[in-house]
């Protein structure tokens, strides 16, 4: 009887030992979470590339070779789409830069109009208060976009990541599963199987989510580019690159990329023709893409509720800007399978 | 060095030396007749497991993951019968056991001990299903072996029910 409470003591203390342990791991990752990001974007184009290394390898290539190959091809292709889609893009680009000061304004004047509105509807707000913030605000922002010292913190981040990135990928590329093997090894054999198959599906869950991710983005903004330019729309590139790079975030991307569109065409040209273009192409790629791209693209990955989705994304953008929101969903889906799993071996089998 | 030996010394530079484990696998059924850059691939898969004696390996009922082939050492499988714990047989150095596992997740039919302190390598069904899919001509070869060890099996079983029923 005494063994047997023992028993229970000692496995309610590993229970508790073992979340101490993870809590540990999870709070020392937020407070590193600034030197993260390159790792993060390594694993993100490792799950995108590894399943043509192991196509390749599958073929008879030498697991190296496929690897170095792939990241010339990659380093290439990206070379291509930059050369095609840059002149056009940098244009636009210089274009909204030069008009930038008669942008802001407009939008400064528009929101005077505004702010004097409320101070002669609103009886209790002190008049030039509200007035005098904004213009606080707008010197802000002006005045930060020239900073010499951010713009040599950016170059020095985009350095560090240029060097880490590119090894990282190649080592996890070529190594990825020995590595996985080297860690699983240490599991002890009383919940080797439970983890292994565990390992297993979360890895499946992510490098399915974001590689089903990144090929509807890719798709979107391809449509979005030659949608908007067909149509006529102005600055056609730089809307649709960007439909297409915050369609990686669930729900909250499309509607932030709806918002960026719709302001710069009504501060730059305030044309309804243009805007209605704008929104109709816009209708159209969502109905395409919530139809046929997004099914196809995501079909491997699991039913998430819609809610939840929208919820978690805040909570990773809260925690690690766009690249938390990017792996939000397939964080929270290898947490409920893991719950999944560990719930099934502990009331159905009882082994743990 | 005769030319022989130089043309051995460059294919086992080329290839990597053979190991441990690839010649464990040569004698499993189900991996029989592989070639060399095969039975490497496998053994990337393979997971060395040492168990110290009495240690359970599996339980009974729990979900499968895969089978384990008994490098050095000795395993009992046990099953509970009307409350009691029955021994099924001991497996020792080469033999395998819970290769059904490789095909699905039904819980384990019997519970698995070492009786001994034991090494042994463990390739469990997600791997295995990675290999497969990445590999289709080697998984064709696997999986042609994994089906005629389970029809050889069906077979035995019902000619067993068809010697009691006769």
């Amino acid at each position: 009887m005494e063994t047997t409470d023992f028993k229970k003591t000692w496995k309610t203390f590993e229970i508790i030992a073992l979340i101490f342990i993870l809590l540990s791991i999870l709070l020392i990752l937020y407070f590193v979470r600034e030197l993260l990001t390159p790792f993060i974007i390594a694993f993100v184009i490792v799950f995108f590339l590894n399943p043509i290394v192991d196509y390749m390898e599958g073929e008879g290539i030498n697991r190296t070779l496929a690897v170095v190959t792939l990241i010339i091809l990659s380093v290439f292709v990206l070379l291509i789409i930059w050369k095609l889609i840059w002149p056009t893009l940098q244009g636009e680009v210089n274009n909204f830069k030069d008009n930038a000061p008669v942008y802001i304004d407009r939008i400064q004047v528009g929101l005077n109009r505004t702010i004097d509105l409320l101070e002669k509807n609103i009886s209790f707000i002190p008049k030039g208060t509200l007035e005098k913030a904004l213009q606080q605000k707008i010197n802000g922002f002006t005045s930060g976009m020239g900073d010499v010292g951010s713009l040599i913190k950016i170059v020095k981040a985009l350095m560090t990541a240029l060097i880490i990135i590119p090894f990282v990928v190649f080592f996890l590329l070529k190594d990825g599963r020995k590595i996985k093997k080297m860690l699983i090894a240490y599991v002890p054999n009383k919940y080797f199987e439970t983890f292994l198959v565990l390992f297993h599906k979360i890895d499946q869950q992510i490098s399915n989510y974001i590689r089903g991710q990144l090929i509807d983005s890719f798709i979107v903004g391809l449509l979005a580019i030659i949608g908007l330019y067909l149509s006529g729309v102005k600055y056609s590139f730089l809307i649709g690159a960007v439909l297409g790079i915050v369609n990686i975030i669930p729900f909250i991307g499309p509607l932030a990329g709806l918002v960026f569109g719709t302001l710069l065409i009504l501060i730059d040209t305030g044309s309804t023709v243009h805007l209605i273009k704008f929104i109709g192409v816009f209708l159209c790629i969502r109905m395409l893409d919530d139809i046929i791209v997004s099914p196809l693209a995501l079909s491997r990955s699991v039913h998430v509720h819609t809610l939840m989705v929208i919820i978690v994304i805040m909570l990773g953008g809260f925690l690690h800007g766009i690249l938390g929101m990017l792996l939000a969903v397939p964080l929270y889906c290898s947490i409920k399978v893991t719950f999944q799993i560990l719930y099934k071996g502990f009331i159905e089998y009882g082994n743990w | 060095m005769s030319k022989k030996r130089i043309s051995n010394f460059i294919l086992q530079k080329i290839r990597g030396k053979e190991g441990d484990i690839p010649p464990v696998l040569r004698t499993i059924p189900i991996f029989e007749g592989l070639g060399f850059n095969d039975l490497k691939k496998i053994e990337l898969i393979v997971h060395k497991r040492t168990f110290m004696p009495n240690e359970i390996i599996f339980y009974e009922r729990q979900p499968g993951a895969g089978m384990y082939i008994i490098k050095k050492g000795l395993i009992k499988l046990t099953k509970t019968v009307n409350e009691e714990r029955v021994k099924i047989s001991e497996l020792k150095d080469g033999e395998f056991f819970g290769e059904m596992s490789l095909l699905d997740e039904y819980p384990r039919s019997a519970e698995a001990t070492a009786v001994e302190k034991t090494e042994a390598l463990g390739i469990f069904r997600p791997d295995l299903f990675d290999l497969i899919e990445s590999n289709p001509k080697l998984g064709y070869k696997i999986l042609l072996k994994l089906s005629k060890r389970l029809a050889s099996r069906l077979r035995e079983t019902t000619e067993m029910k068809l010697k009691e029923i006769g």
